[in-house]
């Protein structure tokens, strides 16, 4: 049973008879989910468009809200009868629900609105059995309905759009006033080929984007129909897929070119999008096309090198064809197009870059420039410099650290801690924050500015630290009160240096400044020299520029301040040269777009932080005014690379090359264990506190404060407990030289009689009932075990670094031999891996057992240095997330969802 | 999702209580073997085959025996046989056993949607058992009927006697046809077919017992879950590729994709059925794979999707090429982070490899998530060429190809990774 509607169709109801009558000046729309993430996106353009033609929306529970556009604020109810009550009238409805509750939206919708003439369905995924009584519904109601998994429809002429986005964000682009009705079962066709038409001079009356399910509601037939009876259209174009009857019986009077794609689609069992588009033999794509045929007295298809057209139409198989098979049969039938063309289909590069490869000359398709208003946008694009990471929730997530489960080795910015061990302390320092490893002239220039940083003399900062050390407050304690004190004010003219560097340089093609022979005679009088010289001497400046002299690296923008100290009568200061040094470490990767604006801008800060950490672990007796660590200043910004300078900070001493290779390896080891450890945690926590989406309100000081408080004596990494183990095991040993692999001691038996030991305790605290007996430190992991002979590959790694090395540490033989013993006296089921903590304790034993043997060091110094170390190398990890939670996180971030939370009586 | 065989179909005619010829599964052994024959006297033994495949009878693929040494016979060779049609090739995971019905009648009935009428239509005939295509027009019916009415028995008894069917066949079918609509409508289905049902003679009446069995279910309405049948049945229908990325497949974007070729050398991430329909054409076995992932996916699931795509196919791929018409709605700069995100994850994790990467794309946001792969693409050293809405779509496939061709040319792929550095 169905109403009574157009008196061309007779066996169901069709109510528009014109297409004039499809979307109309008149036409007012109620929208259903209209704050849906669809609809909030793609109303408010159709509502400005149309005139304002959206009367009101429904979502359930938030009635008396609004949806905001440019053409005014659009009231939303609760449902339908709540918004008729109110007072509006509407007579097409426009449905944005999830596929499930389509059908009943259809159902209300029609019910309580009797003035309600038609329906768009975008929603994709319509279950079919759903479809089958929308159906039935529109018929008994008398309502047109278009989709569903359509696009909704336009008319050019009445500027409107009713339901979807045809025409995209800028539907004045693709919907030109014109004489040819586009009829199409995919929705963004609909609006590719209205584009297409323009480049032979065609605009459109009507485009219907009519969906491709298995329901159709308003066809090809009604189509068809109504372009008969509307007088502006001179042609149709019509885009038609395999599947369905659809199109089996039309009739035309108006010339029409149809495009039919899908014969492949035949060899498919499986509908791709269009769920309609399944076809049996008689309705795929070459049967469609012989339909198409017959209506139109063509035995082929058109092509442009073969045009086969009548008067009555053309059949394509490709949309592009489109334009010039209408030109033909519109010229046929002596018609001329609506305006002059506008533009041309003709292939043109917007983008592009061969990445060194060389091309055949017909592949190396040159870039031109795009058309109006991209080719605007593409200039301003081009223009911006620099990464720009997406916003989201970093809790427990990271960009620049992950850990490998199954192997436990974490990776910073992609390489491996493993990795990281062959690097010096300035280079693994450097690629945390720029997120990849510098070059060997890079590395130089950090350990310059780094060096100068690290005196603390006359500074807050070793006042501060000297008094918590003296507080016996604990190694991350002390470095703390220093952090504390490098606030935002101390970096404020470097930050400005590298700022104003950025923007003197970013669009000057400089791929990487050092070495570069750049001309900056240009910017020299473009900038405001006051930002890096000042009237008085610098002396730290002045030793700086002679350390970047001595090493023969040419920086631009070290060149740059210097030049303008020159030319200015004045001095260059020391952070003017913090802020070149950092600029030119991070320009390559800032011009690859790797690293952002705010890291250009943050570095100094860290490498302020970064170098007073590791200066105030020297005490303050060792901070002079000319001298650090009894060394002339000048010396040593110029002779030692930072990886020395904190080696000698720390121990004492200048270390020898395999000392320093020793520490490097424990630094390289304990960079980071990725997002989840504690450490992280707090420097994220301390970052999302401030809020890292005004990025230059962060206090990444405060970041480093956080890492630190989140440090402690329980951290496996710092080695603690082992050295205490060994040293225990020793202590009265009578060892010389731990480096020397003729020892003299029975390290084996040593083994074995610590092993006996430990399991007669074991046994006797088992008896007692004492289940927390004292563990042996630093061998077993929760990962490697279960195996005859366990490994920690991290461990292993470094053994065999040793080995390669000539390098010997009787500890860590020592730690070998252990697990054997413990194996063979039953204290474990099979051998234990040796852990990389103890990488960690015996190489720092190692290094101080001579003065710890003569006396100079006592327990509590070697296990504060043993703390301190682990701190140097989780500083780098530290610095790696705290720039990229800046970048990428969002404020408040880290907490957790109270639901979350447990309350412990 | 198509099930045929009375495996399946027993148990879902259960459901309506259609009666049905007794049904052993693969894993019946010789003594229920044995009962069934004493109870039927006869028995076919027919190969199990998942998703969608017919006309066994016609393939010799079906075994007619009186003995459990002959069923224990045909059981071996059909178990596991292989179904050649066209190009598809299907093997067996089993036999049923199934009770041979004595009977006079052999009746067709089939429920679809039917796009002439734009309704749910019957199709029935008492010329059944065999392909309904090879009957002429008026010794079938075709009736169209109201789903929210529903069907009804006054249906089939209309067509039964337009047909001029024999008298005493109308009253059984019009009691038990009409539950198949409750199986039809309720369950998902998009197509039922029963060929034959043989009207058995029983207490004087004849019953229509359904001898062969095949459905089509709607991806998009999830009430066939309620049937209680496991994925795996459907399994055969698609690839391991196919399975993990159609998991994903919501109403918010699309993801339907399926393989055209394992062996392709241009992966193409399509955007829009209608770019679908012309890239798939265009590119034919070139494509690794068939994709629409249009709909305005949400970056995250764009994500997923482009990390499971390269991952099954870049390491083969020439081309990646990432095509679409003007979109109306999909965000191109979403959907382009997500995709050149996914890339350089794939790289990060496996290393550079040659590629060259073909866009064609208009839309919201074009120029920023043009932006966006392009910094992706020179950070990688991936060479590339962007075109704008403006360049036909057919000529950027062209283009595609073109490189895919200079790409299969000895010595170029390992120039273009020497070239990475």
């Amino acid at each position: 049973m169905h109403k009574r509607g157009s008196e061309s169709f007779s066996k169901y109801f069709v109510g528009i008879d014109s297409l004039e009558e499809i979307a109309t000046k008149e036409d007012r729309i109620c929208v259903l989910n209209i704050l849906g993430n669809e609809s909030r996106g793609v109303t408010p353009t159709s509502h400005a468009f149309s005139g304002g033609n959206v009367v009101f929306g429904t979502m359930p529970g938030r009635s008396g809200q609004v949806l905001e556009t440019p053409a005014g604020n659009v009231p939303v109810y609760n449902n339908v009868p709540e918004g008729l009550a109110a007072g509006h009238a509407f007579n097409t409805a426009v449905i944005y629900l999830p596929p499930s509750g389509v059908r009943d939206a259809v159902a209300e919708v029609a019910r309580s609105n009797p003035e309600l003439k038609k329906i768009v369905i975008l929603t994709e995924k319509v279950p079919v059995k759903d479809a089958r009584i929308i159906r039935a519904i529109g018929q008994m109601y008398g309502l047109d309905i278009f989709g569903a998994n359509a696009l909704g429809v336009a008319d050019s002429h009445n500027k409107v759009r009713i339901g979807g986005a045809l025409g995209g964000t800028h539907p004045e682009e693709s919907l030109i006033p014109g004489s040819v009705a586009i009829y199409s079962n995919s929705g963004n066709f609909t609006t590719t080929i209205a584009f297409y038409l323009l480049s032979k001079g065609w605009g459109t009356t009507t485009s219907i984007s009519s969906g491709k399910d298995i329901y159709i509601h308003f066809s090809a037939p009604e189509f068809v129909n109504a372009m008969e009876n509307d007088k502006r259209t001179k042609a149709g174009v019509m885009y038609i897929e395999p599947g369905g009857y659809y199109e089996s019986a039309l009739k035309f009077n108006k010339p029409v070119v149809t495009c039919i794609v899908g014969r492949w689609k035949k060899r498919l069992s499986k509908a791709v999008g269009h769920a309609g588009s399944l076809a049996g033999s008689g309705d795929d794509a070459l049967a469609k096309e012989k339909w198409f045929m017959n209506y139109f007295g063509v035995d082929n298809i058109f092509t442009p090198e073969k045009p086969v057209y009548s008067k009555k139409g053309a059949v394509v198989i490709n949309i592009a064809h489109i334009p010039e098979a209408l030109n033909l049969v519109m010229e046929a039938n002596g018609v001329k197009p609506d305006f002059t063309p506008k533009g041309d289909l003709s292939k043109k590069a917007w983008f592009g870059n061969n990445m060194g490869v060389e091309l055949p000359p017909e592949l190396d398709v040159p870039v031109v420039n795009a058309i109006e208003p991209y080719s605007e946008q593409i200039e301003t694009v081009n223009k911006q410099v620099g990464a720009t990471f997406p916003r989201r929730n970093m809790k427990d997530a990271s960009g620049a650290s992950r850990m490998d489960p199954k192997t436990q080795v974490t990776q910073v910015h992609n390489i491996s801690v493993l990795d990281a061990t062959r690097y010096t302390l300035e280079k693994n320092l450097v690629m945390s924050l720029i997120r990849e490893y510098p070059t060997n002239e890079g590395a130089k220039l950090a350990g310059i500015i780094l060096n100068a940083m690290m005196n603390q003399h006359g500074q807050p900062a070793l006042a501060a630290a000297e008094a918590a050390r003296a507080a016996k407050s604990s190694p991350n304690s002390v470095l703390s009160a220093a952090a504390a004190i490098v606030g935002p004010a101390t970096v404020d003219k470097s930050r400005k240096a590298a700022d104003t560097l950025r923007e003197l340089f970013q669009h000057k093609n400089i791929t990487d400044p050092i070495n570069s022979g750049f001309d900056f005679s240009e910017q020299l009088s473009q900038t405001d020299a006051s930002v890096f010289i000042q009237s008085e001497p610098d002396a730290l400046a002045s030793h700086i520029a002679n350390a970047v002299a001595n090493s023969g690296i040419k920086s631009v923008f070290v060149d740059f301040v210097l030049e303008l100290a020159r030319t200015g009568g004045g001095h260059a200061t020391t952070d003017a040269l913090l802020g070149a040094i950092t600029t030119t470490l991070a320009w390559a990767p800032f011009m690859r777009k790797r690293v952002s604006v705010i890291t250009i801008n943050n570095l100094p800060w860290h490498f302020k932080v970064c170098a007073t950490l590791v200066g105030v672990a020297a005490p303050a007796a060792k901070h002079g005014a000319g001298s650090f660590l009894d060394l002339d200043i000048g010396e040593m910004i110029s002779g030692m690379s930072f990886g020395e300078t904190a080696y000698t900070a720390l121990i004492g001493r200048r270390p020898t090359q395999e000392e320093l290779d020793d520490f490097n390896i424990i630094l390289g080891l304990v960079i980071s264990n990725g997002p989840g450890t504690i450490s992280a945690q707090g420097a994220k926590g301390a970052v999302s506190a401030d809020g890292p989406e005004d990025p230059f309100r962060v206090q990444i000081n405060k970041g480093y404060i956080g890492f630190l408080t989140h440090t402690g004596f329980a951290h496996g990494g710092n080695g603690y407990e082992a050295i205490a183990f060994l040293l225990d095991r020793f202590k009265d040993s009578g060892l010389k030289d731990p480096g020397d692999e003729h020892h003299g001691l029975n390290l084996e038996e040593i083994a074995t009689k610590y092993a006996e030991e430990y399991r007669l305790y074991k046994d006797r605290q088992k008896e007692v009932g004492n289940i927390t007996y004292a563990k042996i430190p630093c061998v077993n992991h929760p990962v490697f075990k279960g195996q005859p002979v366990n490994h920690d590959p991290r461990e292993v790694f470094v053994r065999d670094l040793f080995k390669n090395r000539g390098s010997y540490n009787v500890f860590l033989e020592f730690y070998h031999n252990l697990v054997e013993a413990m194996f063979k006296a039953g204290v474990s089921k099979n051998v234990y891996c040796v852990n990389v903590d103890a990488v960690i304790a015996v190489i720092i034993l190692k290094l101080l057992w001579e003065p710890y043997n003569r006396g100079e060091i006592k327990d509590n110094e070697l296990e504060s240095i043993a703390f301190t170390v682990f701190l140097f190398g989780r500083i780098l990890g530290t610095a790696a997330e705290i720039e990229d939670h800046i970048n990428r996180g969002r404020n408040m971030d880290t907490r957790t969802a109270a639901s979350k939370c447990e309350y412990v009586e | 999702m198509q099930l045929t065989g009375l495996y399946w179909g027993h148990k879902l005619l259960k459901y309506v209580d259609f009666p049905c010829a007794d049904v052993l599964g693969p894993d019946a052994s010789a003594g229920e073997i044995k009962d069934l024959l004493e109870r039927h006297k006869q028995i076919f033994i027919k190969p199990i085959f998942k998703g969608g495949v017919g006309k066994k009878g016609k393939m010799g693929l079906l075994g007619r025996v009186d003995s459990v040494e002959d069923a224990l016979r045909e059981k071996e060779r059909l178990f596991f046989i292989e179904h050649i049609s066209e190009n598809n090739v299907a093997k067996a995971e089993g036999v049923t056993y199934e009770s041979a019905i004595p009977a006079e009648h052999e009746i067709y009935f089939s429920i679809s949607d039917n796009t002439r009428f734009r309704a749910p239509t019957i199709t029935i005939t008492h010329h059944g058992g065999m392909d309904i295509e090879e009957l002429p027009a008026d010794k079938l019916k075709v009736i169209p009927f109201d789903p929210l009415t529903g069907f009804k028995g006054f249906i089939v008894s209309n067509a039964l006697r337009e047909l001029e069917a024999p008298q005493e066949l109308i009253s059984p079918l019009v009691q038990h046809l009409p539950k198949l609509w409750d199986l039809y409508h309720n369950y998902g289905m998009t197509m039922l077919e029963l060929n034959p049902i043989r009207m058995m003679p029983q207490n004087k009446r004849l019953v229509p017992v359904a001898c062969d069995f095949k459905c089509s279910f709607d991806r998009d309405d999830p009430n066939w879950m309620r049937l209680g049948i496991p994925n795996s049945a459907f399994a055969s229908d698609y690839s391991e590729f196919e399975q993990e990325i159609n998991q994903l497949r919501t109403y918010q974007g699309q993801s339907d994709v399926f393989v055209i070729n394992d062996k392709g050398t241009i992966t193409p991430m399509t955007f829009g059925g209608g770019a679908n329909a012309l890239v798939s054409d265009l590119l034919s076995d070139r494509a690794t794979i068939s994709s629409d992932f249009g709909g305005n996916p949400p970056y995250e699931k764009m994500k997923q999707v482009a990390d499971i795509c390269y991952k099954y196919w870049l390491p083969q791929s020439n081309v990646l090429f990432i095509i679409g018409g003007k979109a109306n709605n999909t965000d191109i700069f979403e959907t382009f982070r997500a995709m050149g995100d996914g890339l350089r994850s794939f790289i990060t994790k496996n290393g550079p490899q040659p590629l060259f990467v073909v866009v064609g794309r208009g839309g919201p946001n074009l120029v920023r998530g043009m932006a966006y792969l392009r910094d992706t693409l020179e950070d990688l050293r991936i060479p590339y060429r962007f075109f704008g809405h403006d360049s036909a779509m057919s000529e950027i496939v062209n283009y595609a190809k073109d490189v895919d061709d200079w790409m299969k040319k000895e010595g170029v792929r390992p120039m273009m990774l020497k070239a990475r550095g």
